[in-house]
C-alpha cells in the first residue's frame, strides 16, 4: 500500500467509489417530494385523489402519527407543514413509487391548495431606509439580534470631524457540491437505517432522531462516498422524508434531489445589508461601527448560529479605540439559511476589507500598511474581547506587501492588483474518538467520517499518525464506520477534521506508543516503523516486530486497539462587558490568510479577467503540504466564484430565478488563474502539533482581495457582491468616484 | 408505460444487448441504472457540468445529452473501462501523481474528456488546448489547478 498524493485516488480514478446518489437496495422504491407552490400562504388541502398509480404512496403531515411511533416528530420543526407553509418549494408531501418516473409524475397529480400571500423576500425592500432600534424593537421579522459595544463609541462618532460611510449588499450563494442531496432508507425493521451522503454521519442521526421524535438508538447511519459537501451535507435534509416513505411503503426507498431542486431547497448563505462607518478626527480612526441585516430565511427564532458567530468578524481583525456591532437576523420566505464554507464570512470580509481599502485611498494612505497598523497580534483583544492567541496575520500582510510591488512592477494598462485579508478559527471544539489499531503489518485509523474530498480524513489524520508514530507518509489506513459500529465524532465541517478528530487519533497513537513502551520496558518513548512489510518497534538498542509484544488475546485477534478522545473545552473568552445584547461566540484559534490577485478589467463591458493569483496562509503546523495546498486552491476558486459569478436570483413571489448551472455560474478551468500557496509557520493552533484548521478560511479574503484589484484598476470603488460586468458598468458610470453619498452606499 | 424497444451497445468492449430501453432514456441513465456502471456520475442532466461524459466511438459526448437508441450499434467506454485504453492508462497515472481530485465526483467525466481529446488523431496536447478540452467539465473541490497539472502531465506522457 502506497499513493502518490491521496489514498482515495485510484478508486475514484477508475469510477469504484459509491456516492450517495449511486445506492441501491433490492426492492427498493423511489421517493419524489411535492415542493409548495408559493412562498407563503396557508395551506387548505393537499388531495392525493388524482394519483391515478393505484401503488404509489403519498404522506403529508396527516400520515405522520400512524407512521412514527411517538407521534408526529418534532412540533417545533415539523417535516411537513400543517397550517402555513415558509418558502416556495418546501416540502408538503412525498410520494413513493417503484420506480423514478412514477414516482414523480405521481408527486406532480398532488395537488397543494393555499390561500397564498404575498412573500417578503428583498430586505431593501423590506426596509428602504436604515430601520432605527425602535423600528427593530418589535419588529415581527427579526429572528436575532446581537449588539456589542467596546470604548467611547458615542463621544467617538459626536466629537468626529469626519464620517467615512458606506454601505454594502452581498447575494444569496449555493454551496453547489456536484453530487446533489442523496439517501436509501430502511425503515422496514425495528431498527431503522439510512445510507447517506453526509458530512456528520452522527449529526445527521441526531438531527434525524430528533426530526422524526425517535430515539437515536434506533436509527443507523451510514456515511457513503461524499460528491462535495462545503456545509451543505451536515444537519438532516432528505433522510426523515426517506424514512418516512420506506415506513408507508414497506420498501427500502431512494431519495434524490435534481439539480434545481438541490438550488431550492438548499440551506445556504443569503443576502445581507452591510454599513459601515469609521469616524475620523483629524486623519486619525477614533471608532468604528458595523450594521449588518441578515437575511435568515425560514430559521427559527433565534435558531441561528450565523448571526451571534459573524458577530465577531464584522470589524474584522482590527482595532479599533471605541467599536460597536449591531446585527439582525431577518426572516423571509426563502429556505432557512444554512452553513455554506465560512458561512457568509467571504461576504463580511468583504465589506470590511473593502471599507479599509477605500479608507486609505481616501486618506492617501498604502491600504496594507493602514491594516498592518492596527492589525491583532498575539495578546491583544478581539472586537467581542476575547484575547488573541498566537496569530500569523501581520506577517502574511507583510509577505503581501512584497508580492504587491513585485506585481506592479510593469503593470499593463487596465491592469490592478489588489490584495484583501481573511481570519477564521478552527472548529475544534465538539468531539471525536478514534481508534488506533495495530496489527503486525500495519496501523490502521477506526473512525466515523467520510472522505468528503479535501483528504482531510483519509490523509490529514493519518498523516498525524504517522507523524506521532514515525512512520513513513502512506503507511496509516483511515477506515470508515457507520453510528452503530464507529466512534462517536462530531462531524467534518467547521475545519475541524484534522484539528479535533486529528488529535483523537493523536491522543490514541500516543497511548499506543506508551503501552508498548511499557509491554517493552523501555525507558524512551518508541517508534514505528516498518521492515519487510511488517511493522517492528524501534528505539535506541531495540528492534522488534510489535506482535512479539502482543498479549494472548491480541495475538488471536491479530490487533491491539487503542482508543483516543478529543472533547474541545467550550472556551468562555468573550468579555461579557462588551456583549450587550445577544449571544456571541469565541474563537477557538486564530487562522489568518492575506491574499493578492491582479485583475485586467475590461472598461467597456465591464468584465474581469484574473490574471494570477498570490495565497498566503497562517496555518499553524503544516501536517501535509500538498493536502493543504490543494484546499487553499479550492477554497480561492470557490472564492472567485462568489466575488465575480454566483448570485442566487429571487423573484419577489419567492422564486428562484437560477436554479441551474447554466445561469447559476461556477468558475470554469479558463477562468481560474494560476494560484501561488505560501504557508507561514510558528504560529501555533488549536490542532496537532500546533496546526490549524484550512478547511474554510481560503474562501474568506478572496472577493474583498478581487475588489480591492478593480479599484485598483478603476478607482471606482464597488460596492455588492458579486461584481458582475453589470455593476462594474454601473460603477464606471456613477459620476461620484471614490466615495458613496452618505446614506445608501451602493448606487441605486 | 413508455414504448421502448431493444438497443445494442458495445460497452466497454462488451456486446451488450438492452431489452425495451424507453425511446427517451438517456445513456446516463442505461449506463447507471441498467448496466449498473455506476461510476458515470449523474450531474446536472443538463448538460452544464460534464460529470457525464463518456466516450461514444472515441469521442467525448455527454451522456445526460444522449438518448440510449442515438447510440445504438456504438461503443461507449466508460470510466469503468478507462484502464483498457493506453492513453486511458496514462490519464489516469498522471491524475493520481499529482493528486488531480478531491471529492471524485467530477473525476470520470474530467478523465473521459481529457481520454478522449488526447487519444484523437492530431490532437493538439500544448497547454491551452488540453484546458480547453476541459471547459466544459465544473469541478467544485480543487479549483482546477491540481487537474491542471495532471493533464499537463498527461499530455506529456501520451506524447
Amino acid at each position: 500500500m502506497s499513493y502518490s498524493v491521496r489514498p482515495d485516488a485510484l478508486e475514484k480514478l477508475t469510477g469504484q467509489v459509491l456516492y450517495g446518489v449511486d445506492v441501491e437496495r433490492p426492492g427498493m422504491w423511489w421517493g419524489a417530494l411535492v415542493p409548495s407552490p408559493a412562498a407563503a400562504g396557508r395551506l387548505v388541502a393537499i388531495d392525493a385523489s388524482a394519483v391515478a398509480d393505484e401503488e404509489a404512496v403519498v404522506v403529508t403531515a396527516a400520515d405522520l402519527p400512524r407512521l412514527l411511533p411517538n407521534g408526529s416528530g418534532d412540533p417545533e420543526r415539523p417535516i411537513f407543514p400543517s397550517t402555513a407553509v415558509r418558502y416556495r418549494g418546501e416540502p408538503v408531501a412525498a410520494v413513493a413509487a417503484p420506480t423514478l418516473e412514477r414516482a414523480r409524475a405521481a408527486a406532480a397529480r398532488v395537488r397543494v391548495r393555499l390561500d397564498a400571500e404575498a412573500p417578503v423576500e428583498d430586505l431593501d425592500r423590506l426596509f428602504p431606509d436604515w430601520p432605527s432600534p425602535e423600528t427593530m424593537r418589535d419588529h415581527p421579522l427579526v429572528n436575532g439580534h446581537v449588539l456589542a459595544r467596546f470604548g467611547p463609541v458615542d463621544r467617538a462618532f459626536r466629537t468626529a470631524d469626519e464620517l467615512f460611510q458606506e454601505t454594502y449588499r452581498t447575494s444569496g450563494v449555493h454551496q453547489v457540491p456536484l453530487e446533489p442531496h442523496a439517501c436509501v432508507a430502511d425503515a422496514t425493521g425495528s431498527v431503522w437505517h439510512v445510507t447517506t451522503s453526509t458530512q456528520t454521519p452522527f449529526g445527521c442521526r441526531e438531527d434525524t432522531a430528533s426530526l422524526l421524535g425517535i430515539p437515536e438508538s434506533s436509527l443507523v447511519v451510514e456515511g457513503s462516498w461524499v460528491g462535495g459537501a462545503f456545509g451543505s451535507k451536515g444537519s438532516a435534509l432528505l433522510e426523515p422524508y426517506a424514512l418516512v416513505l420506506s415506513r408507508a411503503s414497506g420498501r427500502p426507498v431512494r431519495l434524490a434531489l435534481s439539480y434545481a431542486e438541490e438550488f431550492q431547497l438548499g440551506r445556504t448563505t443569503l443576502p445581507s445589508v452591510l454599513r459601515l462607518e469609521t469616524a475620523l478626527r483629524n486623519g486619525r480612526v477614533v471608532g468604528r461601527r458595523a450594521r449588518l441585516l441578515l437575511d435568515t430565511g425560514a430559521s427559527l427564532p433565534g435558531g441561528d448560529f450565523t448571526l451571534g458567530y459573524a458577530a465577531g468578524f464584522l470589524l474584522g481583525p482590527y482595532g479599533a479605540p471605541a467599536l460597536e456591532i449591531e446585527g439582525y437576523a431577518i426572516r423571509t420566505h426563502k429556505p432557512p439559511f444554512g452553513p455554506h464554507r465560512a458561512p457568509f464570512i467571504p461576504q463580511v470580509a468583504f465589506a470590511i476589507e473593502s471599507h479599509l481599502t477605500h479608507l486609505a485611498a481616501h486618506l492617501g494612505e498604502d491600504p496594507i500598511r493602514l491594516r498592518r497598523a492596527t492589525v491583532w497580534t498575539e495578546g491583544q483583544t478581539t472586537t467581542l474581547g476575547q484575547r488573541v492567541g498566537p496569530f500569523g496575520l501581520d506577517r502574511c500582510l507583510e509577505r503581501a506587501a512584497e508580492v504587491v510591488r513585485a506585481w506592479r512592477v510593469d503593470l499593463p494598462a487596465g491592469h490592478g492588483v489588489g490584495t484583501g485579508a481573511g481570519f477564521w478559527s478552527t472548529g475544534a471544539g465538539a468531539g471525536g474518538e478514534a481508534r488506533v489499531v495495530l496489527t503486525p503489518t500495519a496501523v490502521e485509523v477506526e473512525q466515523s467520517e467520510r472522505e468528503i474530498g479535501s483528504g482531510s480524513v483519509l490523509r490529514g489524520v493519518a498523516a498525524v499518525v504517522e507523524r506521532v508514530l514515525g512512520l513513513p507518509p502512506s503507511h496509516v489506513v483511515v477506515r470508515y464506520q457507520d453510528t452503530a459500529s464507529g466512534p462517536f465524532d462530531s462531524g467534518v465541517f467547521g475545519s475541524r477534521t484534522v484539528a479535533a478528530l486529528g488529535q483523537a487519533a493523536e491522543k490514541a497513537s500516543r497511548r499506543l506508543l506508551t503501552v508498548l513502551q511499557e509491554r517493552a520496558g523501555l525507558r524512551s518513548t518508541p517508534r514505528l516503523a516498518v521492515a519487510d512489510g511488517r511493522i517492528v518497534l524501534e528505539a535506541p538498542g531495540t528492534s522488534a516486530p510489535v506482535e512479539t509484544l502482543f498479549t494472548d488475546s491480541e495475538r488471536r485477534a491479530g490487533r491491539l486497539v487503542v482508543d483516543g478522545r478529543h472533547y474541545g473545552r467550550a472556551e468562555g473568552g468573550i468579555d461579557p462587558s462588551r456583549a450587550v445584547v445577544g449571544e456571541f461566540h469565541p474563537f477557538t484559534d486564530f487562522t489568518a490568510a492575506a491574499h493578492v490577485a491582479e485583475v485586467e478589467v475590461d472598461r467597456e463591458l465591464g468584465a474581469v479577467r484574473v490574471v494570477r493569483y498570490h495565497a498566503i496562509h497562517d496555518v499553524g503546523t503544516l501536517i501535509d503540504r500538498r493536502t493543504a495546498t490543494a484546499q487553499v486552491e479550492g477554497g480561492v476558486a470557490m472564492g472567485l466564484g462568489e466575488a465575480l459569478t454566483e448570485e442566487m436570483l429571487w423573484r419577489d413571489d419567492g422564486r428562484l430565478e437560477n436554479p441551474g448551472l447554466l445561469d447559476y455560474r461556477l468558475m470554469t478551468i479558463t477562468d481560474v488563474p494560476p494560484i501561488e500557496v505560501e504557508f507561514v509557520e510558528g504560529f501555533r493552533g488549536a490542532g496537532p502539533f500546533g496546526a490549524k484548521g484550512l478547511g474554510e478560511i481560503p474562501i474568506v479574503p478572496v472577493p474583498a482581495t478581487i475588489a480591492a484589484a478593480i479599484h485598483d484598476a478603476l478607482g471606482r470603488p464597488l460596492f455588492e457582491l458579486p461584481m458582475t460586468p453589470e455593476r462594474i458598468a454601473r460603477a464606471l458610470a456613477e459620476r461620484t468616484v471614490d466615495r458613496p453619498p452618505v446614506g445608501r452606499g451602493a448606487p441605486a | 408505460m413508455t414504448s421502448g424497444a431493444r438497443v445494442s451497445l458495445v460497452v466497454n468492449g462488451r456486446r451488450r444487448e438492452v431489452a425495451d430501453v424507453p425511446f427517451g432514456e438517456r445513456l446516463l441513465d442505461t449506463l447507471r441504472w441498467r448496466l449498473s456502471l455506476k461510476g458515470t456520475k449523474e450531474g446536472c442532466r443538463a448538460g452544464n457540468c460534464g460529470a457525464c461524459t463518456v466516450l461514444v466511438d472515441g469521442r467525448p459526448m455527454l451522456s445526460c445529452l444522449l438518448l440510449t437508441h442515438e447510440a445504438n450499434g456504438a461503443s461507449v467506454t466508460t470510466i469503468e473501462g478507462v484502464e483498457a485504453l493506453s492513453v486511458g492508462r496514462a490519464v489516469v497515472r498522471a491524475f493520481e501523481a499529482e493528486g488531480g481530485l478531491q471529492c471524485g465526483y467530477c473525476t470520470p467525466g474530467f478523465v473521459m474528456a481529457l481520454v478522449g481529446h488526447l487519444a484523437s488523431p492530431g490532437a493538439d496536447r500544448s497547454p491551452a488546448a488540453v484546458r480547453a478540452a476541459l471547459e466544459g467539465n465544473l469541478c467544485r473541490c480543487t479549483g482546477y489547478a491540481s487537474i491542471v497539472r495532471a493533464a499537463q502531465r498527461a499530455a506529456k506522457e501520451v506524447a
